[in-house]
């Protein structure tokens, strides 16, 4: 255990520390004073801090007595975000199972893609020059994407793109979950 | 600057200032503490000036060890009084109004210093003339020490200066313990966290001021 008594000793010069005399006399009277000039205590910065800020300082103030608190908010934020993530990647993934299924969900992307107009259309499916070979190689996820590249390159562009009148048909893609 | 001046000696004993004992929290006049907080909740400033000089004081003494700036210390518990007489409604007798008081001016000092960051500058009140016997002093720069040769002006600077190195929350407990001698569950209560808390931060400072200041130290 730390011996301090040498500091406490030195501590004791601060009590000796003191204004210059009859300080005290006069504070008092200045408080009122300002009170009465309609004072409030506050700086432009600290008023703003403390009706805005009130809710930050608690929540800070609330992490820094507690950092086991913190830990575990941070914990959750980041779960949020991975949560978010994993949803997301799954929604993608059943939208492109659909298409292989002939469900009604498969006739949504090409019906998506025919309301607009062949221009548009013309930017969102170009496709980059892949050689069959190297699409095959790549395409080991099954994404959406790759399937478009497939089908491109199985069929022309403007047979994907449906203008205005035509009808959807759902397309056989072939589909590897394995990637195989 | 660090603006420091010799020990001034009074002309006359009568004049010089008693012996500062550690101040303590002091015993509650509770009732009449709560009928001068009822009327001056009404507006009545004079009953508001009656509790402001019972402690100005420690008020005072709480913010300068904190900023070791005279002006500063001023200004902010200023401050601190007016904010509490406004915010007299929203006290609600929970605590009692000194530790109350003590709370408001101690935010309203964390919130300065935090602003200031590192463009701190000392001011340091003077050292009154019974310094030169307090025993604990009078031990701390006789022979054995190994900077005999130090005054207390230059204590009081590298004390000062060792202060404003600790972070707000530690410099805050050597104040409130160490310097004005409140107990742990008072400051636990001042600080709004639990006396371990207290207790690990105190530990703290006094290891970092013990290293800071280790050359004027057995």
């Amino acid at each position: 255990m730390e011996n301090f008594e040498q500091l406490r000793k030195l501590l004791t010069l601060k009590r000796h520390e003191q204004p210059p005399p009859g300080y005290f006399h006069n504070f008092s009277r200045e408080v009122i004073v300002r009170i009465k000039a309609g004072e409030s205590g506050e700086t432009a910065v600290s008023a703003w801090w403390a009706w805005e800020g009130s809710w930050l300082q608690r929540v800070w103030g609330a992490f820094e007595a507690r950092p086991v608190v913190a830990g575990a908010f941070g914990v959750a934020v980041c779960g949020f975000f991975v949560a978010g993530a994993l949803i997301s990647t799954d929604s993608l993934e059943a939208g492109s199972f659909a298409v292989t299924t002939g469900e009604p969900q498969a006739a949504t992307m090409p019906t998506q893609l025919a309301v607009s107009t062949p221009s548009e259309h013309v930017a969102e499916v170009a496709l980059p020059n892949m050689t069959p070979a190297a699409a095959a190689a790549s395409s080991t996820d099954g994404s959406l994407f790759q399937q478009l590249q497939q089908m491109q390159q199985q069929r022309p562009v403007s047979s994907l793109v449906g203008y205005e009148g035509a009808q959807p048909t759902p397309q056989n893609v072939l589909f590897s979950p394995s990637g195989k | 600057m660090i603006m420091t001046e010799p020990i001034r000696r009074k002309a006359e004993k009568e004049q010089a200032a008693p012996k500062p004992a550690p101040v303590e929290a002091p015993e509650p006049k509770l009732e009449d503490e709560m009928v001068l907080v009822g009327r001056a909740r009404q507006g009545d400033l004079q009953a508001y000036d009656d509790l402001v000089k019972r402690y100005q004081e420690r008020i005072y003494a709480t913010v300068y060890h904190m900023t070791s700036n005279h002006e500063d210390a001023n200004d902010l518990a200023q401050e601190a009084f007016i904010k509490a007489f406004h915010a007299l409604k929203s006290f609600k007798g929970g605590s009692s109004f000194y530790t109350w008081v003590y709370r408001i001016a101690v935010n309203k000092t964390i919130n300065f210093l935090k602003q200031r960051k590192n463009k701190a500058h000392m001011s340091l009140d003077d050292i009154d003339f019974n310094a030169e016997h307090d025993p604990d002093l009078v031990a701390l720069v006789s022979e054995k020490t190994p900077r005999r040769e130090v005054g207390l002006g230059e204590l009081q600077e590298k004390l000062n200066g060792a202060m404003q190195k600790l972070s707000e929350p530690h410099r805050l407990v050597v104040t409130l313990h160490d310097v004005q001698g409140l107990s742990h569950e008072e400051i636990a209560k001042i600080m709004d966290c639990n006396i371990g808390t207290v207790r690990s931060r105190l530990f703290y400072a006094r290891q970092q001021l013990q290293a800071y200041l280790s050359d004027y130290l057995k």
